[in-house]
């Protein structure tokens, strides 16, 4: 177990720059997650920890060691690739033992450690099959097992749920968690799925265009987003973001005055409102801070989702299962200021109000 | 299930089921027909190579059997057991070299970046565009240098000339296809970049390698110009040897037919292998 450090890591190809210049830490221990839309280069900042990427500048650091230049196989990682990366001329217990032949362990060695942690994952009867006889949530559990049985300073873990179907890959995550927090082993999980993101995390790194964009705790990056990025990718659905600007003293949303906010910025400055869906609540439209028309109205089984028409916006709010309400309908929101963001509209920062 | 059937229905079934029956009995005699046209041949070689020589010429189906070619090819002046040895040892030595060099080739322009990298295997196999005739000039007089001319050895550096750019494509073409997370998984379980090769890429690619290598062996086995040019005496291969069946006496047709008996033979045999290489590689790959 390690602690893992990118000091002023960067990846181009040429002009392209895959990974901007910067810098992060992980603790020893900490279960990472990076987050982000495809090409956002959290793959390739992995790859770089994993050394199937060579960085272009910076250092990388495992535990105590500059490992920068290092082969894969000396850097003491384990991975579990996308497409579980299983060896199909080999048994499953093969495939679990790989690692160990590979150092030189003996036979009756590898035997007991393999069936050790396939007891753990579940794969102690299917040992003398090969991966094509596996269901993926089998095979996932192969990589999965093939990666522990050493005991790595540092677990990478590429989409590992990406080909497993919806039901799957809430157990799978589950199981994930759970091996990570018995084995306390230091992890890197890269994934485009904000859930996963959530529920795994003891922190996420959120990351688009190669930029870190923000590192924090799942709570700290869903309460408190850093930018319009983040605020609009981390949330399902997701964050409604309004144009705003204070006119006369009073801050003007989409069009209409909201009285109940206070007002954020000085006058005539680019502001965005952010709110998340659930934060709203429906009143009528006398008693409401906003007024807009109902544009689409859904039953999600636990909640329901309304679709509302606000001047040129467009917002959504999460309400009780047993709300009923007809398109076309009028109808009012109110808005808790404890729950209301403000991005600056120049600089899509947030604006820190406290 | 009705009890009623429709005879118009009916009589449309049947003449259906007649169509088709004909089709087949089309398709099958077709397959006949081209199945004998190329049999037909080897098997009138294999009848010549046991025909008595006052025979051989003639159009006769009914014969007496005769092993006198076979000894006679194993004698002066035939002798089809060095030659038979000299095709053994160029088309092994030829196999033994090319495929690890071309297999390593083909994985490194699979999977590595180099400039130039997408251009260097167009232009190994455009060497391949130039007529033999003209490459065997230099060959020769570099060889008759280096005082190797009549030797296996310079037999088997000219068959690598041509073996080792195909057999690298038929490799890289196996290699393309093959999922790089696997070896990328080997190098992180420990495996070096040769290791992961070896004990993952190599396994799994067993068979596009061997395709590749029974391709190798049937052009190396039949080789028959740079053999003429580069030999005489010592290093004469099969292919080679059957020319010297033809004299100022005239041509020894059951002479030929027996040599012909052993180019073939190797060939039956690796027909078998072929195709069961050929579904293995079309039904394997990579689990995904």
């Amino acid at each position: 177990m390690a602690a893992v450090r990118l000091v002023s890591v960067e990846k181009r190809w040429g002009d392209v720059v895959g990974v901007a210049r910067q810098s992060l830490e992980i603790a020893d221990g900490e279960f990472m997650v990076f987050l982000g839309p495809s090409g956002c280069g959290k793959t390739t900042t992995m790859r770089m920890v994993a050394g199937l990427e060579e960085p272009s500048g910076g250092e990388i650091w495992i535990g105590d060691r500059d490992v920068t230049d290092a082969l894969p196989k000396d850097r003491d990682v384990a991975m579990v690739f996308q497409n579980y990366g299983l060896y199909p001329h080999l048994t499953v217990g093969d495939n679990i033992g790989y690692p160990l032949r590979i150092r030189g362990h003996s036979r009756s060695e590898r035997k007991t450690q393999v069936l050790e942690v396939a007891r753990k994952v579940e794969l102690e009867h299917l040992l003398e099959r090969r991966p094509r006889d596996l269901s993926g949530g089998q095979r996932q559990r192969v990589a999965l097992a093939r990666a522990i049985v050493r005991r790595p300073q540092v677990f990478l873990m590429d989409e590992p749920l990406s080909n497993l179907d919806a039901k799957l890959r809430v157990s799978m995550r589950a199981e994930i968690r759970r091996l990570q927090a018995e084995l306390r082993i230091t992890t890197i999980y890269v994934t485009h799925d904000q859930i996963e993101a959530m529920t795994l995390a003891d922190r996420i790194v959120v990351m688009k265009g190669g930029v870190i964009q923000q590192v924090g705790t799942p709570a700290e990056v869903y309460g408190r987003p850093a930018n319009l990025f983040v605020a609009g990718f981390v949330g399902s659905p997701p964050m409604n973001l309004m144009p705003a600007v204070v006119q006369e003293g009073r801050l003007r949303v989409a069009g209409q005055s909201v009285g109940a906010v206070p007002v954020p910025a000085a006058e005539g400055v680019d502001l965005v409102l952010g709110i998340r869906p659930e934060d709203l609540v429906i009143v009528p439209p006398d008693e409401a801070d906003l007024r807009g028309q109902v544009y689409m109205f859904e039953l999600t089984g636990d909640a329901v989702l309304v679709t509302i028409d606000v001047g040129t916006s467009r917002i959504c709010v999460r309400g009780d299962r047993h709300l009923r309400h007809g398109i076309g309908d009028a109808i009012g929101l109110r808005l808790d200021p404890q729950h209301c963001h403000f991005f600056d509209g120049q600089t899509q920062k947030r604006l820190q109000l406290d | 299930m009705t009890a009623y059937v429709n005879p118009g229905l009916s009589s449309l079934k049947i003449d259906g089921r007649r169509r088709r029956r004909n089709g087949r009995s089309l398709r099958n005699a077709a397959i006949v027909f081209i199945t004998v046209l190329w049999v037909l041949p080897v098997l009138w070689i294999m009848a010549t190579a046991f025909k008595p020589p006052s025979e051989a010429a003639g159009l006769a189906l009914w014969f007496k059997p005769t092993l006198s070619n076979l000894f006679a090819s194993f004698g002066v002046p035939y002798l089809l057991g060095s030659r038979l040895l000299n095709s053994i040892l160029v088309t092994a030595g030829t196999l033994a070299i090319a495929i690890p060099v071309s297999t390593a080739a083909a994985y490194a322009f699979s999977r590595f970046r180099f400039p130039g990298g997408s251009a260097a295997p167009l232009v190994l196999l455009a060497t391949q565009f130039l007529p033999p005739v003209i490459i065997v000039i230099p060959l020769f007089v570099v060889f008759r240098n280096l005082g190797m001319l009549d030797t296996r050895l310079a037999l088997v550096i000219a068959n690598l000339s041509f073996v080792v750019p195909y057999a690298t494509w038929m490799i890289k073409g196996f290699f393309d296809g093959l999922p790089v997370d696997m070896e990328e998984a080997a190098q992180i379980d420990g495996a070096s970049r040769l290791m992961a090769l070896w004990s993952v890429v190599v396994p799994v690619a067993v068979p596009g390698i061997a395709t590749a290598a029974i391709f190798s062996f049937v052009v190396s086995w039949n080789e028959f110009f740079y053999a003429l040019v580069l030999t005489r005496d010592h290093a004469v291969t099969l292919p080679v040897a059957l020319m010297s069946a033809r004299s100022e006496q005239g041509d020894a047709w059951e002479i030929m037919a027996t040599m012909g008996l052993f180019i073939i033979a190797p060939m039956l045999v690796i027909s078998r292998f072929v195709q069961r290489y050929f579904v293995a590689g079309l039904v394997s790959g990579a689990v995904r």
